[in-house]
């Protein structure tokens, strides 16, 4: 198996992909949420932050088409940028993520030995906290540094640091068991004994080899982030204002059922779709990029 | 044959703790010392007989070690959050402040802090809480844990109901109208944070419904609705990961071959594909469980249950650093602790899994 | 099949054997007759019932129903005066600065033991020990050397003013007249304790099974994090508790609670959500009363803009309280002045008036003309809903009335403490609830040595003004020292904006009646019946 060869098992895996009815409807859907939250200032009705003092916690009507909150502001407007913000938050700290666990999975895959069990162990004892435990512990201490020295982006950048920090843990893994068995295919060790590089080898080999497995985990892994995203404003270490996600927006209503539907259900809606759209497509390529493990 | 008896035996017995425990009668004790000595000697027996002592044993010193780092780990972490225990919207006098930080010890250097406290841990002494006054951090942990446990067991119980019959339904006829409903159930479950499903839930089942209680931790009423929603999550994992992998059974060559031996459908799916597709889910458990401990702390401050994740977020927003450490140790022992276990089942069930 | 039909007879039996056991169902009403029961929300474990080191609401509420002080309020007149509970009466001498208490005689604790004056002694000996660690202890710094015992610099404790006189009554001498001091006895840090019931059992000794007190109520069951239980005491000194027990859950949320109140399992939740207050309110069981409580935004009068006096009153000036408070629709009262609406030294006519145009006026001339030039400020809030919609409202409204743009920025509540110590933003949110119905409680706030001020101003009339209202005993003087020293904080210096003072709102099921409101949030709950 070449390069090449890699390339034309992703061009497969697009074949297959294409022929799954859900898994494209979700792409199609997330690309439409990424949509709206990219041109949220030209498709929101209103302003997010502007404050509709006579239209306090109103229900769904033409003027506010779902409604208002507790501040006058149109909850539709807050939705639109809130798709910004959440999708912002689950696609970069997977990317961070992204980043830091392939870096230290290929090292640990790639060096072998007393390196490996190192860097293993380590990733075992962090594994070993329960991970709520750690992101909330983490997004505090992150929090109380501005390291941007900007006080509005700090709980944001807070959240993407602590979500990164404890997520990268699975894609090292993945990243080293796919290291570990690309370097012992034939074409990789006829390489290395020809002496090329490290860091050429793995550019050229392992890192085509591992996309499929890779894209896989990010396609869960960022539902999962915006998942934990709206757990941590559950309890209250969530985004601040101005930037709302829609975790903010639905901590902000489920206590309001009874009284303010409109206030749980429309980001309880957002949610709903978009991890079911990840999920979905997470299957579908799944399936496509390794048909011997459907489902797995 | 005796593994199975043995497995049998454990089981009629962990089935009647549940209940016990579900429908609130006392577990008598005799029950408890049968239930403790069936699996913990059997189990004892087992790793003996197969010789996995040394592995299990290797397994708990590694869980042990791993414990002290975690709570390394943590004792650092707590230093660097900002705000101390006794900070109050009233700020305390200067002399007020000095006393509680003598008292506690916390004006001591930090070092010194550290191996008190390391000290501690090792003679099983977490310390006293610095919110509950005057109160072990053990002996809270030891009162709350019990509910926790209960709660996630219900709740693993749950997960296992739904999940393994609706994977099994799936996978058994793939691509159907019933694989359809089942899969849509099942990514619905982990599409929702639990604590908007809660919510729903309560609507429907406590206020039109009027079945279950809307909170606390009393009795059967009390019960379900916590555990059924700290289930679904795990339930939905169970149902797709079910789902795939009697699809690979199915499609297996002794499958086949059963099949044109012209053994019944409902044989072969009891005999055969059942029990070889359950094996990922089962090595799936110890995962599992740590996705039931972080839906805990959600459904433990909704319901009221009293438990111990809602000491950890308290204790975080009162920098009870005693009471902090003791729970993310607690947590993470159970966890070590559930992957041990899972590892330990894999193997008995699946003889191809070798352990070393 | 045979085998699973073994397997399930198996079950069966050890099922049947076992389960003839007792069951546990409904323990979480501990066998009380709800009929004879109150059902309240505690919100949460109490973290302790030692009244010597607890220092919440929670446990407070607990511990003043099932103990008493030297006084107690009275609780019919609207002032909250001073009323007598151990003691019987009291008089100041010497200008206020000794006070003398007679101790009401045949009180009896509930093991039997007579109340005595030196129950009182060896309370105050606990609290101000510094092994103890009592958080409440600068209660009793009033009194003579107590904050030198507390410190540790002195060790004999007779050296603190409060001794035994006469026919066992209590005198007790202050470091300097104090007009209001028998109102600090009201709180529980003050409370008599049995030093001999504390060291017989040590930690353990607020165990129901140990627990002494003399309260109309005392402490049945306290089953960790579940419920406690109270009964009523009948040799209680004075008139009984009319309801048998009282049964209070931990709560946390509020929504939770709601529900069970919906679900009748509740008698009483202290906690609403302002946003669902329209629909309580017509609620029968509502009930909203003013609170000795007001929330306000310091300004970091250190580092500019605030340093600038006409910066300071521009903001004050451009901020419509009215508006916040009818946003919040909680029944809050707009404030100018420092101390709350509805208490004793209240001023209606001080403090800035909202005026756009002159607060736009005098950023102009503090030199801000060009408002591209301005400084950038941050608001500063602890993570909380509420919080967030009045800094919200705030920042729009600067920005509408003065062209300003300011960052808001929330905290985690421990994390924000720390910051507004160490590194105080440059407006910050902050909130007080009075430990007593007194004016002095709010003053001392803003003074120069007051641990609570964040905002580095320190004023040295101020402080004179302040000192000198707590020891005059003619209340129309006082009214004036306090209104001086309120303008000249809230209108003349500016280093803070009153932005409103608070109520209170709780909910009670259609069966109670009788039920204590009042502006401490004191639930006394010996005088509450059903319908």
């Amino acid at each position: 198996m070449s390069r090449r060869e890699g390339k034309s098992l992703q061009r497969e895996a697009f074949e297959r992909l294409k022929k799954n009815r859900a898994a494209l409807g979700s792409l199609f859907a997330i690309i439409v949420i990424s949509m709206i939250g990219v041109l949220a200032p030209w498709i929101a009705p209103h302003a997010f932050d502007e404050q509709y003092l006579d239209h306090v916690l109103e229900a769904p009507s033409s003027q506010f088409w779902l409604g208002t909150d507790s501040l006058g502001r149109d909850m539709l407007s807050r939705l639109i940028y809130g798709a910004r913000i959440s999708m912002a938050v689950g696609v970069i700290t997977a990317v961070i993520s992204l980043i830091i666990g392939t870096i230290y999975g290929a090292i640990s895959g790639w060096f072998g030995g007393w390196v490996d069990s190192l860097l293993m162990r380590s990733v075992d004892i962090l594994d070993s906290i329960p991970s709520i435990v750690l992101l909330i512990l983490v997004k505090l201490v992150f929090d109380s540094f501005d390291i941007i020295g900007n006080p509005e982006l700090k709980a944001l950048t807070g959240m993407l640091l602590a979500l990164s920090f404890t997520s990268w843990v699975s894609l090292a893994r993945v990243v080293r068991g796919q290291v570990l068995q690309v370097k012992q295919m034939a074409y990789v060790e006829s390489a290395r004994a020809m002496g090329a590089s490290a860091l050429r080898m793995v550019g050229q080999h392992i890192l085509p080899n591992i996309l499929g497995p890779v894209i896989v985990l990010l396609t869960f892994q960022i539902p999962s982030n915006i998942l934990y995203e709206s757990f941590l404003s559950f309890l209250g270490l969530g985004l601040q204002p101005p930037y709302s996600s829609w975790g903010v927006l639905a901590n902000d209503g489920w206590r309001s059922l009874t009284s303010y539907p409109h206030l749980m259900i429309s980001p309880g809606v957002a949610i709903f779709i978009t991890m079911l759209a990840f999920n979905l497509l997470g299957d579908g390529l799944r399936d496509a990029f390794d048909p011997q493990m459907r489902g797995r | 044959m005796i593994a199975r008896v043995w497995g049998a035996i454990v089981a009629i017995l962990f089935a009647n703790v549940v209940l016990l425990s579900f429908f609130n009668y006392e577990i008598p004790t005799v029950l408890w010392w049968a239930f403790g000595l069936s699996t913990l000697g059997g189990a004892a027996v087992y790793v003996f007989t197969k010789g996995l002592t040394f592995y299990v044993l290797r397994r708990i010193l590694e869980a042990i070690f791993t414990v002290f780092i975690i709570a390394t780990l943590t004792f650092a972490l707590l230093r660097v959050l900002p705000g101390g225990p006794f900070d109050s919207e009233k700020a305390l006098a200067p002399e007020v402040m000095a006393n509680l930080a003598k008292k506690y010890k916390l004006d001591e250097p930090l070092l010194k802090q550290y191996a008190d406290y390391m000290v501690g841990l090792v003679q099983g002494d977490l310390g006293q809480s610095y919110k509950y006054i005057s109160r072990d951090v053990s002996s809270i942990l030891m009162e709350s844990l019990p509910v926790s446990v209960q709660l996630g067991v219900y709740a693993l119980i749950v997960s296992y109901l739904i999940g393994i019959p609706m994977g099994i339904l799936a996978g058994w006829k793939p691509n159907s109208f019933l694989d359809f409903a089942c899969m849509t159930f099942a990514i619905s479950g982990v599409a929702l944070p639990s604590f908007l499903m809660a919510p729903i839930f309560i609507l429907i089942f406590v206020q039109y419904l009027g079945w279950f209680e809307p909170a606390l931790w009393d009795g059967p009423a009390y019960y379900v609705l916590p555990s059924v929603i700290l289930g679904i999550r795990p339930a939905a994992v169970i149902a797709r990961l079910m789902r795939a992998s009697v699809l690979e059974v199915i499609h297996s060559d002794y499958i086949r071959t059963a099949k044109a031996k012209g053994l019944s459908a409902r044989k072969i799916l009891f005999k055969h594909v059942l029990r070889n597709s359950l094996i990922p889910v089962l090595s799936l458990s110890g995962p599992l469980a740590a996705g039931i401990l972080t839906g805990s702390f959600v459904i433990e401050l909704i319901f009221a249950v009293p438990g111990v994740a809602k000491h950890l977020i308290l204790g975080v927003t009162n920098r009870d650093y005693p009471m902090i450490l003791g729970s993310t140790l607690i947590f993470s022992y159970i966890l070590v602790i559930a992957n041990l276990i899972t590892d330990l089942l894999t193997a008995i069930v699946d003889p191809r899994v070798k352990m070393t | 099949m045979g085998k699973l039909r073994f397997i399930s007879v198996l079950f069966a039996v050890v099922f049947a054997v076992t389960a003839c056991t007792k069951k546990k169902s409904g323990s979480l009403e501990y066998g009380l007759d709800v009929k004879e029961t109150l059902r309240i929300n505690l919100n949460t474990e109490p973290p302790s019932l030692d009244w010597s080191k607890s220092s919440d609401t929670t446990s407070s509420m607990v511990e003043m129903n099932i103990m008493e002080g030297l006084i107690t309020y009275n609780l019919a007149d609207r002032d909250l005066s001073p009323a007598p509970a151990l003691a019987t009466e009291w008089k100041p001498s010497k200008k206020g600065k000794v006070w003398t208490f007679k101790i009401r005689k045949g009180v009896k604790w509930t093991d039997g033991v007579e109340f005595t004056a030196q129950h009182v002694i060896d309370g105050w000996e606990r609290l101000l020990n510094p092994k103890t660690g009592a958080e409440y202890a600068y209660f009793l710094f009033p009194v003579k050397n107590a904050r030198d015992y507390n410190a540790g610099k002195i060790k004999d404790f007779n050296q603190v003013g409060i001794r035994i006189v006469g026919d066992g009554d209590l005198e007790v001498e202050l470091e300097k007249p104090l007009a209001f001091f028998p109102l600090m006895l009201t709180h529980h840090a003050t409370f008599p304790i049995r030093k001999d019931v504390v060291e017989k059992h040590g930690d353990r000794w607020t165990d129901p099974a140990n627990i002494v007190t003399l309260g109309p109520y005392k402490l049945k069951i306290w089953d960790h994090d579940r419920a406690l239980v109270m009964e009523r005491y009948d040799d209680y000194y004075g008139e009984k508790a009319k309801i048998k027990y009282i049964i209070g859950y931990m709560i946390n949320e509020y929504s939770t609670a709601l529900n069970l109140m919906q679900n009748g399992r509740l008698d009483f939740q202290q906690s609403l959500p302002y946003k669902e207050l329209p629909l309580y309110r017509q609620n029968p069981g509502y009930r909203q009363t003013p609170l000795i409580s007001m929330y306000y935004y310091g300004l970091n009068i250190r580092k500019p803009p605030f340093d600038n006096l006409k910066v300071r009153k521009a903001f004050a000036m451009a901020v419509d309280r009215k508006q916040i408070t009818d946003l919040l629709a909680a029944g809050h009262a707009p404030l100018s002045g420092w101390v709350p609406a509805g208490m004793f030294g209240y001023e209606n006519d001080v403090g800035t008036k909202f005026d756009p145009e002159a607060a736009a006026k005098l950023l102009d001339e503090a030199g801000y003309k060009d408002r591209s030039k301005f400084p950038r400020v941050t608001l500063a809030f602890n993570t909380n809903e509420n919080h967030q919609r009045i800094a919200e409202n705030v920042q729009a409204q600067i920005k509408k009335n003065l062209g300003v743009d300011i960052q808001i920025a929330n905290e985690e509540w421990k994390v924000y403490l720390n910051r507004l110590r160490n590194d105080t933003p440059n407006m910050y949110r902050m909130g007080w609830l009075g430990d007593y119905p007194d004016p002095a409680t709010f003053m001392e706030l803003m003074t120069s040595y007051s641990e609570n001020n964040y905002t580095g101003w320190k004023n040295q009339k101020y402080d004179e003004l302040v000192s000198k209202g707590a020891s005059e005993l003619d209340k129309e003087k006082r009214r004036k020292i306090y209104y001086e020293a309120q303008k000249l904080l809230t209108e003349i210096e500016v280093p803070v904006i009153p932005i409103y003072s608070s109520v209170s709102h709780i909910l009670l099921s259609d069966r109670v009646d009788n039920f204590p409101v009042n502006s401490i949030e004191y639930y006394q709950f010996k005088g509450v019946t059903f319908k």
